[in-house]
């Protein structure tokens, strides 16, 4: 194959050596059109240069021009590849286009319209499905995450995948930071594990606030604009992608062994005694394997601690190490049958598979367009038993009824199952090596150590909870657009959503101890109906060098929710039927509704004018309403303004033009909303709950209770967001240097916040409008062609970003009186909220850990409370006392510096690998569980259970950055241990086939390619605990995929 | 062609124009709508509306008694009669001068939970001014309906002040519904709150009936509470006669004789009878001026029962407790000797002290103390139920011992704090409908008994140096617990007090009526022990703390627990701190903190009038 690739290639040198000047009579010109792995392109347009002539390539890539003037260029161009131009030649002409990187002419959402790059006056960052398609995003938020600037992408490590999504740093106290997410054009409410990743072609981000402004009041966090597929070519495409991924266990401290487990609980035993060495001696070793007593010390000393000379040893150890309820028989007898259970297999799922399948068929004529899909998507989790299961589906449909006049129907629907009964991971540690999981009978065991309460037989809920979780989601967009004169035309989008919803849970009456409530279910029924609709009214025009798109909005939505939720007991005559019969339930102790309804409206203006393509502006209006809102303030109006002006085609800088390409500076400015604060928080409520008296005769009467829950706030507003951003667009070199640059400051106004209210009030906060927050940051991103020959192509993308953010007012000014008298206007802290005046909002104020306080430290630890082994801290005003006057700024919980990293080649024509990198650095992340204290990360007790390879204080391992096992969390205070989270990951590692069109003549397919990718290769981090992003079980995926188009 | 296309437009912008006019003509549109919520504007307007805002406090108030972790308990370890005795954890208040601080957490199950009534009893002051502000407007009730809801209120709005002012000392005060955020809170004297209160009780004694349904308040529970507050401002004549109302009107009385579920089983008693779940609502028991509903079943029962079993009995389940033989005597699974289901299984958070188990009991026939009726009982009243031992050892199912005969400690981890101590089973064992081990299930708990208006009005009299009706009221308590009377010159403040712990434990809040009579010592300068008391130096002198001291082996003697904690108390813990967060949120006033903690160099002298 590599051979053919050489031809091709030296075929279209040649064409262009056989350029020549003198007339000839004109021809007839044939000739194919493909990419670089000789897959013909169809629907790429040819032109005779100089001309209106043109045609477009058929589905075999092959296109005709009749009496084409002998030397005449043809100019042959593709959406997404580099226009070519070639010279005409008589005969089967071969063209090969190759894919452009330099984003220029791409096509850019910018919500309500289209844009191309070049004449973007905003922050808009592009991610095209089609460059990972290697990589099998799972997700959304797996296809952001690394691919976007500015834009933070979480992690989550469940099979369902997903993430939390945050564009340029946390704007908001109280109020919602995710970003608003729009689907073809409308604003999507639902799930995001609802859109099939294989469905997307396209997402652009709005990051600044001109851009985002067309989204006025929902803009505040950003905006994703998610374009799904459409048909392509006249003959309709089928294409299947399937893929198989196998679950690795990444990072994880490990769990002791069992006999680890020993040596480590005979230190636990020690430590929850105090080391008190001195008030018996020998007490030391009081948990000590009596077979490894150290000499001088003998087995009936050792006993003696106890009162239990004449016992057996290995007994009295083992019960010893049981601490304060003892080992349960059951695990000595597990220790003596030296049988102990092997957690980590019974409860992680080390080799989950994960299957995504998806068929699409599309394609398009001149009346119909088309595109269908169905998914299937199938995944383990790390956890035995975990999984998420859901079909999806989606169409998209438009049709021309006559030249003036489309209608068209984006409809997708989505079923998820979540029902899964997992083993709850956490679980893991609170239990034991030693024990049984089963009963003398063969049934489980409910607990393993015999010790319910503590340790609950992980498995129980598997084999005795019943779960259904279903969500079933309908989203589509019925649309109309008509053509008017004048170059108006006129969009109305109908827009309904349709979500039914149900959580069914159903605990056996045969479940250990749970017997004698004979059964117990929990039915929650949940149905939403929400539409909006979209009028649109644009107007398009050229006079000369003035060019004005306009763009006008009406908007109207409303959201209804009905929830009701039965939680029911007691069974009879038996609970066989489970939620099916909960009329079979003798005892309803839950029967609750909880209905919502929101309505929302908007007005909307856009003008984009151009003059000469070369100075660009924008300026959108939008007012909204929201019912959310005090009555005093339902609507709210957001302006924005931007400019652009493309330099490199000025005059001045023709001197500049050989290696600068394009050269762009834009500068935005406007304001916008943030109305995700809970649709009733305006108003006072009542909380309805019951209570029960006795009557004078000995009945119970039954009365309501009615409390209320929130104080009113009839003046609460929008949150309000003015920013200003300055960019940069660059092409250098033909385009194999990209990128752009922007800096911004964003100040957000009326700040929705949960207020903390003294208690004294009887609530502890108030919703309210307050504050200011100023964020600022600056992002670069830069794409480069380091290399483009025959055999070997690589390209990068690179980005780096920052952001800083700062309380600028809270509550205002009220005056404070110093200690000399003097009396100043202060807006003072929230230490309350933690929330400080000039500080980061993710600022991180608490007691500076110092180390751990050695055995020689004993009396002035024990002065504060503390014992050797426990945390030291700084007692910063030497009072001898830990009191809030020993906080301090110790840093921030967000990054203070990101980047991306992409590499991509191309191999011998036929082989795409890639590999994608992102990292987070300065950021600091609660580390509590090196208190190995009893509370914090809720694990259980260290003297019931068992614990994962980490290290601990001992006095003979006086070390630094663990405490003691069991220590104090704190003396009359609370604290918390940071530790730096920066991290390098390795987060896609991929390498893929396309098989040569020759060898697939004889399948009749058009393509073929198969790929494998690693995902989450790879972390660096100094962080030690788990993940540094997941602080618990992580997995990588390895997979394997077929994408055949047929 | 071209003719349909202009059909097909003249549609489409009729559509356009339809969608246009009917959205903007609705002026209403952006109205929310509450579906599933009540409001205040429509609720709290009739008689139903304001009686279902009043059980709603009686559920607020209810959840002092109730739970894992119990607030009641942090009442009974700052008293002589308990202490906390778990050891498998740092943070329970063991080592208080060390724990106790106004930035500790203060509210958690493990801990304490202080800044619980902290917060509980101002949430009960908002729930009552709501009451209180928004019937003054409504018409459309009758006069007396109206005076008796707003007499309630005023009960419950009096309660939580009553025990803030006696945990916390000189605390803000508001008494109308607030509808702004306020942020200029000040202390306010206690006896400046405790005196409106008086009279406002004094308006709800007059304005709410004398019977009431079981959970309701009556003009009983008014005058109980209105007897506590004239002693608490030194008004002994006043308490006499508020006591007198209640305990001479008739319709309540003592329980002297069997009745309810156990009537007909003659190894129990009365005690047994008055404290069963299912006779505590009986109309027969005419003992109840006030109390806390929770009935398995019901939708408005708590989650997790009192769960007396578990807080308040000792952790006799421990593996560490051997048989003489040496072996693990007990066990907390399934097993023929069903311990778990009997007693439960006890983690000794709330650990009776000597005191309480052994000291105070001067009457062998003082059923409270019996465990021949399995009143009482001490743990060699259990039985070794580790059934993996019967068979090799001879003491499964025999008595438990805490001694081997050669006098050496059968607790092989020698915690007898947390595992061995004595306990009132009358009172704790509440059968468990939820869960197994036995914790203690859902059930009533007396809040008011008319036993302890006959003690409070003992103590009116002991104040008043009427030694004689002292002791008239304290032997009335006692002969119905089958004790002997009392003679001449017996009864004082430490014999109530010792009465009060007999009948009232793990109900009373043991620290605001030993904080309440050291400020009567404090206000009375009255000389007790060869001592008297200031109210100057409250803080570092007073009756609460040398009471503590004197009868509280635990903070007595230093005593460590098993994790090398001491266990310490301090003069200034007669008040409780302030919670930190509460002093700084309130950043345009000065919410004093208790001397002795840190941020009571901030304070302010406290306000002599409740602001408007």
């Amino acid at each position: 194959m590599s051979f053919s690739a050489v031809q091709l290639h030296a075929e279209k040198i040649s064409l262009s050596k056989n350029s020549t000047n003198f007339e000839r009579p004109p021809v007839d010109v044939t000739g194919t059109v493909s990419d670089v792995r000789n897959a013909p392109l169809a629907g790429a347009t040819v032109t005779i240069k100089g001309t209106r002539i043109s045609t477009v390539t058929d589905q075999n890539g092959k296109f005709s021009l009749r009496g084409v003037s002998d030397g005449a260029v043809l100019q042959i161009s593709f959406s997404g590849y580099l226009t070519e131009e070639v010279q005409a030649a008589a005969g089967a002409m071969k063209v090969t286009l190759r894919e452009q990187i330099n984003q220029l002419t791409d096509v850019v959402v910018v919500g309500y319209g289209t844009q191309r790059k070049k004449d973007l006056t905003g922050a808009v960052v592009q991610v095209k499905a089609t460059q990972l398609e290697n990589e099998n995003a799972r997700s959304v938020q797996d296809m952001l995450r690394g691919n976007a600037p500015g834009l933070d992408v979480g992690f989550n490590a469940s099979p369902k995948g997903g993430g939390d999504l945050r564009v340029r740093g946390r704007a908001s106290l109280t109020a919602s930071t995710t970003p608003l997410i729009v689907v073809d054009g409308v604003i999507y409410q639902g799930d995001l594990s609802d859109i099939n990743p294989n469905d997307i072609s396209t997402m652009d981000v709005l990051k600044d606030a001109s851009s985002a402004a067309v989204f006025g009041a929902r803009s505040a966090n950003g905006v994703i604009l998610i374009s799904t597929k459409k048909g392509k070519s006249g003959k309709p495409v089928v294409t299947f992608n399937s893929n198989y991924t196998m679950n690795k266990l990444a990072r994880w401290p490990g769990l002791l062994s069992p006999e680890e487990f020993l040596s480590w609980r005979s230190d636990v035993i020690y430590s929850m005694r105090g080391y008190d060495s001195t008030s018996k001696p020998g007490i030391k070793y009081w948990a000590w394997d009596p077979k490894k007593l150290p000499s001088g010390f003998t087995v009936d000393q050792w006993l003696a601690l106890g009162n239990q000379v004449g016992q057996d040893p290995t007994t009295v150890w083992l019960n010893r190490l049981g601490g304060t309820v003892g080992m349960a028989p059951v695990e000595i007898e597990s220790y003596k049958n030296n049988t102990p259970i092997d957690w980590e297999k019974l409860m992680l799922n080390k080799n989950g598979r994960q299957q995504d399948h998806t068929v699409s068929v599309s394609g398009r004529n001149e009346t119909f367009n088309y595109y269908t899909s169905f998914g299937i998507f199938d995944n383990e989790g790390m956890a035995v038993g975990e999984r998420f299961k859901t079909f999806r589906s989606r169409t998209n449909l438009e049709a021309n009824i006559t030249k003036y006049l489309t209608f068209g129907v984006n409809m997708q629907f989505a079923s998820r199952d979540e029902g899964a009964v997992p083993v709850r991971l956490s679980d893991m540690i609170r239990s034991t090596p030693f024990g049984n999981l089963y009963q003398a009978d063969g049934r489980l065991r409910s607990s393993t150590t015999d010790n319910i309460g503590n340790n609950t037989n992980p498995l129980i809920d598997v084999y005795y909870v019943k779960r259904s979780v279903k969500s079933n989601n309908l989203f589509g967009t019925v649309y109309a657009k008509g053509k008017l004169p004048w170059g108006f035309s006129y969009q109305v989008n109908y827009t309904p959503r349709f979500e039914w919803f149900h959580n069914y849970e159903h605990t056996s009456s045969k479940r250990p101890l749970l017997e004698s409530r004979g059964g117990i279910t929990s039915r929650r029924d949940d149905r939403t109906f929400q539409w909006q609709i979209d009028n649109l009214l644009m107007w398009n025009k050229k006079f000369g060098k003035h060019s004005i798109d306009a763009t006008g909005l009406f908007n109207a939505e409303k959201f209804q929710s009905f929830s009701s939720t039965i939680n029911a007991e007691n069974y009879l005559p038996n609970d066989n039927l489970g939620w099916n019969a909960i009329q079979a339930a003798r005892l309803v102790t839950l029967v609750t509704a909880n209905d919502q309804y929101a309505t929302g409206d908007a007005i909307m203006g856009r003008i984009n004018y151009s003059y000469d393509d070369k100075y660009l502006l924008t300026v959108t209006g939008r007012r909204d309403g929201y019912s959310a809102f005090g009555q005093g303030n339902p609507r709210a109006f957001f302006p924005s303004a931007a400019l652009g002006w493309v330099l490199s085609d000025e005059k001045f800088m023709k001197n500049t033009s050989d290696w600068l390409e394009y050269a762009k500076v834009r500068v935005s400015y406007g304001e916008n909303g943030n109305r995700e604060i809970g649709r009733y928080a305006a108003l006072s409520q009542l909380s309805s709950n019951s209570y029960l008296y006795t009557n004078t005769a000995g009945s119970n009467v039954g009365v309501g209770t009615v409390q209320t829950i929130n104080m009113s706030n009839p003046n609460l507003r929008w949150e309000r967001n003015a920013s200003l951003n300055f960019g940069a667009d660059f092409s250098l070199k033909g385009g194999k240097i990209s990128g752009a640059i922007d800096y911004y400051v964003r100040q957000t106004r009326d700040l929705l916040v949960n207020r903390a209210l003294p208690n004294v009030t009887g609530f502890s906060s108030v919703v309210a409008n307050l504050g200011a927050i100023d964020n600022s940051g600056i992002e670069l991103n830069l794409n480069t062609e380091n290399m483009n020959k025959a055999n070997f192509v690589w390209r990068t993308s690179f980005s780096i970003w920052s952001n800083k953010n700062k309380i600028i007012k809270l509550y205002g000014k009220v005056p404070v009186t110093d200690a000399t008298g003097k009396t100043t206007l202060v807006d003072q802290d929230d230490q309350a909220n933690g929330w400080f005046i000039n500080r980061n909002v993710n600022t991180i104020w608490d007691f500076k850990v110092v180390g751990v306080w050695k055995t020689s430290e004993a009396a002035t630890a024990k002065s504060f409370g503390f014992n050797p082994g426990d945390f030291k801290l700084e007692d910063v005003n030497k009072d001898g006392k830990f009191t809030i006057d020993d906080k301090v700024f110790l840093g921030q919980t967000v990054p203070k510096v990101s980047f991306n990293l992409r590499n991509e080649f191309t191999i011998y024509k036929n082989w795409d690998v890639s590999f994608q990198l992102y990292g987070r650095f300065g950021q600091l992340t609660q580390l509590n569980e090196a208190t190995h204290a009893t509370l914090f990360g809720g694990v259980m007790f260290y003297d019931r259970s068992q614990f994962y390879k980490l290290p601990y204080w001992t006095p003979d391992n006086q070390i630094d950055d663990y405490a003691r096992m069991m220590s104090a969390e704190g003396s009359g205070i609370k604290f918390n241990v940071w530790r730096s989270s920066s991290f390098v990951r390795v987060n896609n590692v991929s390498i893929a086939y396309t098989v040569p069109k020759s060898a697939l003549s004889k399948i009749k397919a058009q393509g073929l390619k198969l790929y494998f990718n690693v995902q989450n290769a790879a972390v660096f981090s100094p962080w030690t605990y788990f993940d540094p992003e997941n602080k618990f079980f992580t997995p990588s995926y390895g997979t394997f995929g077929v994408n055949l188009t047929l | 062609m071209k003719h349909s296309t202009h059909t097909l437009m003249k549609y489409f912008a009729l559509v356009a124009f339809v969608l246009l006019v009917t959205q903007s003509c609705q002026k209403d549109w952006l109205q929310p709508k509450p579906l599933s919520f009540f409001s205040p504007e429509n609720t709290l307007i009739d008689e139903p509306g304001f009686n279902a805002a009043l059980a709603a406090i009686a559920r607020n108030v209810r959840d002092e008694w109730y739970g894992d972790g119990a607030p009641i308990i942090s009442e009974t370890i700052f008293s002589e009669v308990a202490v906390e005795g778990t050891t498998d954890k740092f943070g329970p208040a063991v080592n208080l001068n060390v724990l106790i601080t106004p930035d500790a957490n203060l509210n958690n199950v493990d801990f304490n939970r202080i800044g619980w009534y902290w917060e509980r009893w101002y949430l009960i002051v908002r729930l009552a001014n709501t009451v209180t502000t928004r019937i003054a407007d409504i018409k459309t009730i009758p006069e007396a309906t109206k005076n008796a809801i707003l007499g309630k209120a005023y009960f419950y709005r009096a309660y939580a002040y009553y025990r803030l002012t006696h945990e916390f000392g000189d605390v803000p005060c508001t008494l109308k519904e607030l509808t702004d955020a306020k942020l200029d809170f000040n202390s306010v004297k206690r006896e400046v709150i405790l005196q409106k209160m008086k009279t406002d009780l004094e308006f709800a004694f007059a304005n709410v009936p004398w019977v009431a349904n079981k959970g309701d308040v009556n003009r009983g529970a008014v005058g109980h509470l209105l007897t506590k507050i004239n002693l608490a401002l030194g008004l002994f004549d006043d308490a006499i006669a508020s006591s007198t109302a209640v305990i001479n009107n008739g319709t309540f009385k003592l329980m002297t004789s069997r009745f309810g579920a156990d009537a007909s089983n003659t190894k129990r008693n009365v005690i047994w009878d008055l404290h069963r779940p299912v006779n505590k609502f009986l109309s027969s028991n005419t003992e109840v001026l006030f109390s806390v509903i929770d009935r398995f079943g019901d939708p408005s029962a708590t989650a997790s029962g009192v769960n007396t079993m578990r807080q308040a009995l000792p952790f006799s389940s421990n593996a560490a407790i051997l048989t003489p033989d040496g072996k693990q005597g007990m066990t907390n699974t399934v097993v023929e000797i069903d311990h778990m289901k009997n007693y439960g299984r006890g983690i000794g958070r709330c650990r009776s002290t000597p005191y309480h188990t052994k000291y105070i009991w001067d009457d062998v026939k003082d059923l409270r103390h019996d465990t021949l009726s399995g009143n009482w009982m001490e743990m060699e009243n259990l039985t070794y139920n580790n059934q993996a031992i019967k068979g090799s050892s001879p003491f499964y199912g025999q008595r438990l011992q805490l001694r081997k005969a050669d006098g050496s400690l059968l607790v092989s981890n020698g915690d007898t704090i947390r595992n061995w101590y004595a306990w009132p089973h009358y009172k704790m064992y509440v059968e468990d409908q939820i869960r197994y081990p036995w914790q203690g299930g859902n059930s009533d708990w007396y809040a008011f008994r008319l036993a302890e208006t006959y003690l409070l009005r003992a103590e009116a009299y002991w104040w008043k140096n009427d030694v004689a009706g002292a002791t008239a009221d304290v032997n009335t308590v006692r002969r119905r617990a089958g004790c002997d009377a009392y003679g001449a010159g017996v009864v004082d403040i430490g014999t109530i007090l010792d009465e009060r712990a007999r009948e009232l434990y793990y109900e009373e809040p043991r620290k605001t009526e030993l904080t309440r009579v050291a400020y009567i010592f404090a206000k009375t300068g009255k000389s007790f022990n060869g001592k008297t008391y200031t109210a100057n130096n409250f803080s570092t002198a007073n009756f609460f703390y040398d009471r503590i001291m004197a009868k509280n082996d635990f903070y007595a003697k230093g005593v460590k627990n098993i994790r090398g904690d001491q266990y310490t108390i301090s003069p200034y813990h007669v008040l409780w701190p302030v919670p930190r967060p509460a002093i700084l949120a309130n950043s345009l006033g000065v919410i004093n903190q208790n001397i002795g903690y840190s941020g009571a160099e901030k304070n302010k002298p406290a306000l002599d009038k409740i602001p408007d």
